[in-house]
């Protein structure tokens, strides 16, 4: 998906170019991507709201009229969310059906023979384009759908009961029927329930139930059908793109388990969590800057700088989560965004030379399961990191280091200093029970540091060399 | 090497398969937050028919942070010193990370277009600029012909 996401003129090759203006106004003017969770300014721009976070960091103007904007005053749009995901799960599936057949002259014969295709694709892509630009149609309230729009929302709002289940389905046999007796007209697959219907029908009633029936919640009958072959003149483009248009298929199944509409009507913001304030470093001690950012679970490693850069991008992120996002996740994936966001930005210089040892350790215990830590390393890098896996992968390891920290915190006298620079330690020795708990910071503690190491390395070469120049 | 950000790729790609004429812009080999620009001196300008070379790093924080940009090309321009620094706006304080690398090179070739002397950059050329203004384009002329000619293939 992001593959194809990269590419912003994919619709200009397509046989409406025009759908190029939805995509380009879908996406964020700072990141270039689709918006992700965006939020709207006073001045009435749009953008993802990591993005125009970590902006006004620093600044206090909008991005792009340069009018005065601070943090306070984004305010998150759901709607918009919505339809940036409805879109992306279709984009694919969309290119893919308006993409411009080759056609040559001296294949005629064949060209005859696949016709009912061609009219096939084109009713299925029209029906696509309808999907697609749905809520665009509700928003703007230009033609008739508004009025069925609010049959399907009465729907929504009795999902549970029993009667409203009874009414679409009992419909669609209806409209089966009448499907067997018009048979010689040309037909389209519904992209949703992937049954064959007279373009008309599909068009004017068909997708209106199909959708209804999707967002009660109810999965349509879509793996029966899988195998027919309607889309047969896709499968005379090269197969990795036809691979894509299935994978893409699966995640739009996946996706749309919920539909946005829903999701729309219900959004509310309940997030428990208070918005992270500002804080000024500049009046605090090293130690009290170390106790709030230990107190959020975050690591005291680097100078008092590092520690800033990593309370402030961990406030956009929690802020960012806990006041736009409609489904926030929790403070723990949080912190693991952070150390990723850090490793790729080789914000932190300090190495104390006890990790280094630890990494050194832990490659030599590693050789025999090179491949296997090597794996969970590329993982954590793309931001897809298995916990468990690491855990297991160096649990003796784990454990040695904990009861290492134990002996040395009973030999030294306890200050109360060190008791808030370093609860963690205090805790497991009260409560064995958070062992696991532990593990998971050092660890993300020592990854830390070790893939800036790696790239401490890699990015020498290549700046000496340009020095040279 | 550090992580490239989404949207650099895609500019990158962008600025490849879809050049904006007049300006060519590649990046590095070793370092693709590096790239090596021409731009051409647009026509009417006593810049017409030169090739200025320019190099064009994108910082950390960018987009966040302007790109930095310098002339290599030697240049006779009140807005552009003997460093090749570059006295733009846009670069400075005027930068958006709604703006890209496309839209800050169109800005370079433009104000070789339109020199502005009453905020300079190279005090002396700018005030050749004002004083005798037509002297100041011959030069700028004859620096064009010297430093940037056109390579014919």
């Amino acid at each position: 998906m992001n593959q194809l996401a990269l590419n912003t003129k994919d619709f200009k090759t397509t046989k409406i170019p025009k759908l190029q203006e939805i995509d380009t106004l879908l996406r964020c003017h700072i990141c270039k991507d689709f918006l992700k969770v965006p939020v709207l300014t006073p001045c009435s721009h749009t953008f993802c709201s990591l993005c125009i976070r970590e902006y006004l960091k620093d600044n206090s103007k909008c991005p792009l009229c340069l009018n005065e904007l601070r943090e306070s005053m984004l305010r998150s749009e759901f709607l918009v969310n919505e339809i940036v995901q409805s879109y992306q799960s279709l984009r694919s599936d969309l290119l893919e059906c308006l993409k411009i057949e080759p056609r040559s002259t001296e294949t005629s014969i064949i060209e005859l023979e696949s016709e009912p295709d061609d009219l096939e694709i084109k009713g299925s892509s029209k029906a696509l384009f309808n999907i697609s630009t749905d809520d665009d149609l509700q928003i703007v309230g230009t033609n008739e759908r508004p009025r069925k729009r609010l049959a399907s929302t009465t729907f929504i709002g009795k999902a549970n009961k029993s009667n409203t289940y009874k009414r679409p389905s009992s419909f669609q046999s209806v409209l089966k029927g009448s499907t067997d007796r018009k048979n010689k007209q040309p037909q389209a697959q519904c992209p949703i329930c992937q049954e064959a219907f007279p373009i008309q029908v599909l068009e004017r009633s068909h997708l209106d139930e199909c959708l209804t029936l999707q967002s009660l919640g109810k999965p349509p009958k879509l793996t029966v059908k899988k195998s027919t072959p309607p889309l047969r003149t896709l499968s005379s483009s090269s197969s990795s793109v036809d691979a894509g248009f299935r994978m893409s298929k699966k995640y739009m199944e996946k996706e749309d388990e919920v539909s946005h509409t829903e999701r729309y009507l219900n959004s509310t913001l309940q997030s428990n969590h208070q918005r992270l304030p500002k804080v000024d470093f500049t009046a605090m001690t090293l130690n009290q800057t170390k106790q709030k950012l230990s107190s959020l679970g975050l690591s005291t490693a680097g100078t008092k700088q590092n520690m800033i850069v990593r309370y402030s991008h961990f406030e956009i992120l929690w802020n960012s989560n806990f006041c736009d996002s409609l489904d926030p996740v929790d403070e723990g994936e949080l912190r693991r965004q952070l150390i990723s966001w850090e490793a790729s930005h080789n914000t932190q210089t300090a190495n104390n030379n006890n990790t280094n040892s630890i990494i050194a350790k832990m490659k030599i215990k590693s050789t025999n399961r090179d491949s296997t830590y090597e794996k969970l390393l590329v993982d954590f890098k793309k931001d897809t990191f298995n916990r468990r896996a690491w855990i297991v992968l160096f649990k003796k390891d784990f454990k040695r280091l904990i009861k290492e920290a134990k002996e040395k915190l009973k030999s030294s006298t306890t200050t109360s200093n060190d008791k808030n620079t370093q609860p963690s330690l205090e805790l497991i020795e009260n409560k064995p029970v958070i062992v696991d708990e532990l593990t998971d910071t050092d660890l993300s503690k020592e990854i830390e540091e070790h893939l800036q190491n790696k790239e401490m390395q890699a990015f020498k070469e290549p700046s000496t060399s340009t020095q040279n120049e | 090497m550090a992580s490239l950000p989404k949207r650099i790729i895609k500019e990158t790609e962008r600025l490849i398969s879809d050049p904006v004429p007049g300006i060519t812009a590649e990046p590095h080999e070793d370092n693709l937050r590096y790239f090596n620009v021409t731009v051409e001196g647009p026509a009417g300008s006593p810049y017409e028919n030169g090739i200025f070379q320019l190099e064009l790093y994108l910082p950390d924080d960018y987009p966040m942070e302007a790109p930095k940009v310098r002339f290599l090309t030697k240049i006779y321009h009140p807005n552009i010193d003997r460093l090749g620094r570059i006295c733009l706006d846009v670069l400075k304080t005027n930068w958006s990370p709604a703006l890209q690398i496309r839209t800050v090179l169109l800005s370079v070739q433009a104000l070789l277009a339109s020199p502005n002397p009453n905020d300079p950059l190279a005090n002396d050329v700018a005030e050749e600029w004002i004083q005798n203004e037509a002297g100041a384009k011959a030069t700028a002329r004859e620096w064009t012909q010297k430093y940037a000619k056109k390579v014919e293939n």
